[in-house]
């Protein structure tokens, strides 16, 4: 198999405003918390809090184009959101292989994206099927 | 361990990964008897029962099975 139990993958992804725009204009949560500096300081925040949901788009791309292989389909994913993120940060992404299941061309992983302090920003697992 | 404790794992797990409470197992129970048991559920039931039981399968193992019996007929074997 392409893909073995402890393979590690890194990468790294800017929070570029257009990604923050075009999130907003695809999905329309505009809530405060993303958009009004002054609501999200008053929520204990240093700025507009960027939409936890756009790592879910960076998890996709991840899968979708930077694996070994082009052979994918998620079965399976979750994500804990631990620290905020916000416009122009760098995000640092770390996967590994957890579990691999030839019997059901099946693989597990581990992930966690962080910033450059090193902080966890979110984390979670997710299982991927690899197609004949 | 029995017969009827490996069943008793099985049903753990087929109520957590299928995540419905009221499913009833015995070893005559089919894919065609639980709803929630399709093509998708089926590779994260034996990801789960490989996970749980710490053994592995083979495709070919899988695809002989005809109903719970013949799973637990299985993981007897590992």
């Amino acid at each position: 198999m392409i893909l073995k139990l402890g393979d590690k993958f890194q990468e790294k992804f800017i929070l570029a405003n257009e990604i923050y725009q075009g999130f907003m204009e695809i999905f329309k949560d505009k809530n405060p918390l993303h958009t009004n500096h002054l609501f999200a300081s008053d929520k204990g925040f240093k700025g507009k809090v960027m939409h936890g949901n756009i790592l879910n788009g960076f998890l996709s791309f991840f899968i979708g184009e930077k694996l070994p292989t082009k052979n994918v389909i998620i079965h399976h994913q979750d994500i804990q959101f631990k620290n905020a993120i916000y416009l122009n940060d760098e995000l640092f992404f770390n996967a590994e292989i957890t579990g691999v299941y030839d019997s059901v061309n099946a693989i597990e992983f581990k992930y966690n994206f962080k910033n450059k302090e090193s902080k966890i920003i979110a984390k979670g697992k997710f299982q991927i099927g690899l197609l004949k | 361990m029995k017969r009827s404790e490996l069943l008793e794992h099985l049903l753990e797990i087929f109520i957590d990964t299928l995540d419905n409470e009221e499913i009833k197992l015995s070893e005559e129970t089919t894919a065609n008897d639980i709803d929630e048991w399709d093509s998708l559920s089926h590779i994260m039931l034996i990801v789960a029962i490989e996970k749980h039981f710490k053994i592995r399968f083979t495709s070919k193992e899988i695809q002989s099975w005809k109903d719970v019996g013949e799973m637990l007929n299985c993981i007897e074997e590992k």
